[in-house]
C-alpha cells in the first residue's frame, strides 16, 4: 500500500494477456483496413509506432517523485506521468508548429522540442539541488557514472537512495524527451493527414476550410493518446527510475508492447471518427 | 522511501456512487439535449450538472483504485481517464449519423470498451496485478467521456459533431461586418475541447489527492469533488458566452457560482469538523493602522 516505489511490476508478461492484447491490436488494424481508406492503415501503423516510441522514451527520463523533493532519491521531483506529459506536449507543440514544413522537419522539430524541454528542466533541477538544497549529485544504483566515470559512493548520504541529478540521468532525460516528442508528433502528423484527406467530404467543404477542424481533432487525439501511453509506462516503472542505467530500465519491452496495443485501439477509434 | 496512501473504509458503497453517477450524468445529458427540441439553449446548464455527477462518481473510483498503491501518484489515474475519455467521446459525437439521441449512451459503451482494453493491458501486460484495475479503468474512461460530453454541451449548447464544427465569425467586408460560417470559430476548430479537457482532468484528480491520508473521510472527499466540479463549470460558463445566447450563458454562470459557493462552504465545515484544531487566521495589524 505505498504510493511510490512499491508493489506491482514483477518481471515477465502474462502469456494469456499478451495473446489477447496482440489479437486486439491486430483486430484494430483489420477493422481500419475494412472500413477506412487504405492510407488510413498506414496512418494507424504510424500511430502504433508513435505510441511504442513514447513508451520506450519514458523509461529514459529520471523520475524522482516525492522522495527527490526531499533530496532522498535521485531524479526530477515529480511523477512519471507529469514529467512525460510535459516533455511530450512540448515536443508535440514544436512538431505541430513545423507541420507545414514537411514530414521530416516536423518530426525533427518534435524531437528537439521534447529534448529541449527536458534539457532545461534537468539543468534547472540541478541548479536547485546544488545551490538551493546544497546536495551533490550521486546515483544510488551504480557506483560509477557510465559516461563521465565520476564515482558516487563517497558523496551519497547515509539512509538515502542517492540524490541530485547525475550526468547519466541528464543525458537519459534529454534522450527520453526526444523520443517522447518524436512519438507524439508522429501520432499527430499521421492523424492530421487522415483528417485532411477525409474531412472535406464529410463536412462538404473545401480542403483549406477544414484545416482548423483537422488540426483541432488531430491535436486533441494526440494529447489523449500521449497521456494513455505515458500513464501505462508510468505504471510499468512503478515509482522512481534514475535513467538508462537503472535496473528498472530493463522492463521497457513490456511498456513498448502495452503502448503499441493501447495506441492501436485508440488509433482505430480516432480513425473510425472519419470512416463512419 | 514510501508514501502511505490511506483511505477511509465503509461509508456509502462504491456501487451506489456508480449507479447514481452514471444514471444522473446520462439523464442530465438528455436534459441538455432538450435544447434541440425546444429551440432554446437554456438547457445547456444541465451539461455542466452531468459533468459534476460524473466527477463525483469518478472521485470514488479513483479512491478505490489508488488505495492499492499504483506507484505513480493519484493524478496519473485522472490523466488516463481523460486521455481515453476524450477519444471515446469524440467518436460518440459522430453517432449522430444513427441518431443524436444515441450519443450519451454510445459514449458510455465506447468508453467502456476502450477502458476495458486499456485496463487489461495495464493489468496483464504491464503486470500491475491489481484486482480492481480493469473495472476501475473502465469506469474512469466512462467518467472522462461523460464529463467531457457534459462540459462540451454546456460550453457550446450541443454535443452533436455537425454542430460542434459549425461556428460563425464576424468578418469585415468593405467596412461592414457580416457573419460568415467559419470552422475556426467552432467549438472543435477553436480547440475549446483542450481547455475543457484540462478543466475536467484537474477536477477529477484533485479531490482524492488532496484529501488522502489517515484522516480521510468519504463525505469530505466527495464534497470536494462536487466543489471542484462546480469550480470547473465557472470557466466553462464564461466560455459559453461565445457560443450560446447571453441569457442562457448567464444562467449557467449563476448556477455554477452558487453551486461552487455552497459546496465550498460545506467543504470548509467538514474540514473544520475533521481537523484536530482550527485557528481562524487574521491579518497581522500594521503599526499605526486600524
Amino acid at each position: 500500500m505505498s504510493a511510490l516505489g512499491g508493489g506491482g511490476g514483477g518481471e515477465g508478461m502474462d502469456p494469456v494477456g499478451l495473446g489477447i492484447g496482440l489479437v486486439v491490436a491486430l483486430l484494430s488494424v483489420v477493422i481500419v483496413y475494412i472500413l477506412a481508406p487504405t492510407t488510413a492503415v498506414f496512418a494507424l501503423i504510424g500511430v502504433i509506432i508513435g505510441g511504442a516510441l513514447i513508451g520506450f522514451g519514458i523509461h529514459f527520463v529520471p523520475v524522482g517523485g516525492a522522495p527527490a523533493a526531499m533530496g532522498q532519491s535521485p531524479g526530477i521531483a515529480t511523477g512519471v506521468a507529469m514529467l512525460a506529459t510535459g516533455a511530450g506536449l512540448a515536443g508535440l507543440f514544436g512538431g505541430a508548429w513545423a507541420a507545414e514544413l514537411g514530414f521530416g522537419v516536423a518530426l525533427a522539430g518534435g524531437a528537439i522540442g521534447g529534448g529541449l524541454m527536458m534539457a532545461i528542466t534537468c539543468l534547472m533541477v540541478n541548479v536547485v539541488y546544488v545551490y538551493g538544497m546544497g546536495i551533490p549529485a550521486a546515483s544510488g544504483k551504480v557506483d560509477k557514472d557510465p559516461i563521465t566515470g565520476d564515482t558516487f559512493p563517497a558523496y551519497k548520504s547515509q539512509g538515502t537512495e542517492g540524490h541530485g541529478l547525475p550526468f547519466i540521468s541528464y543525458v537519459g532525460g534529454v534522450i527520453g524527451g526526444m523520443f517522447g516528442g518524436l512519438g507524439g508528433t508522429l501520432i499527430y502528423l499521421e492523424l492530421l493527414e487522415v483528417y485532411k484527406e477525409t474531412l472535406p467530404q464529410i463536412l462538404s467543404a473545401g480542403a483549406e476550410d477544414v484545416i482548423p477542424i483537422a488540426v483541432g481533432l488531430a491535436g486533441i487525439f494526440a494529447v489523449g493518446m500521449f497521456l494513455v501511453n505515458a500513464v501505462l509506462s508510468a505504471y510499468n516503472i512503478t515509482g522512481t527510475i534514475e535513467g538508462p542505467h537503472d535496473p528498472k530500465f530493463r522492463r521497457f519491452p513490456r511498456a513498448v508492447i502495452a503502448c503499441a496495443i493501447a495506441s492501436a485501439v485508440c488509433g482505430m477509434v480516432a480513425i473510425m471518427l472519419v470512416a463512419m | 522511501m514510501t508514501v502511505e496512501i490511506s483511505a477511509s473504509e465503509g461509508g456509502i458503497p462504491h456501487n451506489n456512487f456508480l449507479g447514481i453517477g452514471l444514471v444522473g450524468s446520462v439523464v442530465c445529458l438528455y436534459l441538455a439535449y432538450l435544447n434541440v427540441f425546444t429551440g432554446m439553449d437554456v438547457f445547456s446548464v444541465f451539461g455542466g450538472i452531468a459533468a459534476v455527477f460524473a466527477l463525483w462518481w469518478g472521485t470514488d473510483t479513483i479512491k478505490n483504485l489508488c488505495s492499492y498503491g499504483l506507484g505513480t501518484g493519484v493524478p496519473s489515474a485522472g490523466m488516463l481517464a481523460f486521455g481515453s475519455g476524450v477519444i471515446a467521446m469524440l467518436l460518440a459525437t459522430r453517432l449522430e449519423i444513427i441518431s443524436p439521441l444515441v450519443i450519451p449512451v454510445g459514449a458510455v459503451v465506447i468508453a467502456a470498451i476502450l477502458g476495458a482494453i486499456i485496463g487489461i493491458v495495464a493489468d496483464k501486460i504491464v503486470n500491475m496485478h491489481i484486482p480492481v484495475m480493469v473495472k476501475a479503468l473502465t469506469e474512469m474512461a466512462i467518467v472522462g467521456a461523460l464529463t467531457l460530453l457534459g462540459l462540451t454541451a454546456m460550453a457550446s449548447g450541443s454535443f452533436v459533431f455537425s454542430e460542434l464544427v459549425a461556428g460563425t465569425a464576424l468578418i469585415n467586408v468593405g467596412g461592414t461586418m457580416i457573419e460568415l460560417p467559419s470552422f475556426a470559430a467552432s467549438a472543435l476548430g477553436g480547440c475549446v475541447l483542450a481547455t475543457l479537457f484540462m478543466l475536467g482532468a484537474i477536477a477529477l484528480q484533485h479531490p482524492f489527492n488532496a484529501c488522502l491520508g489517515p484522516n480521510e473521510s468519504q463525505d469530505r472527499t466527495q464534497m470536494l469533488a462536487l466543489e471542484c466540479g462546480f469550480l470547473s463549470m465557472i470557466p466553462v460558463a464564461v466560455i459559453s458566452f461565445v457560443f450560446i445566447s447571453s441569457g442562457a450563458a448567464l444562467i449557467g454562470f449563476l448556477v455554477s457560482v452558487i453551486g461552487w459557493a455552497y459546496t465550498y462552504m460545506e467543504f470548509i465545515k467538514l474540514s473544520k469538523r475533521d481537523a484536530y484544531m482550527w485557528l481562524d487566521g487574521k491579518p497581522i495589524l500594521e503599526k499605526g493602522g486600524e
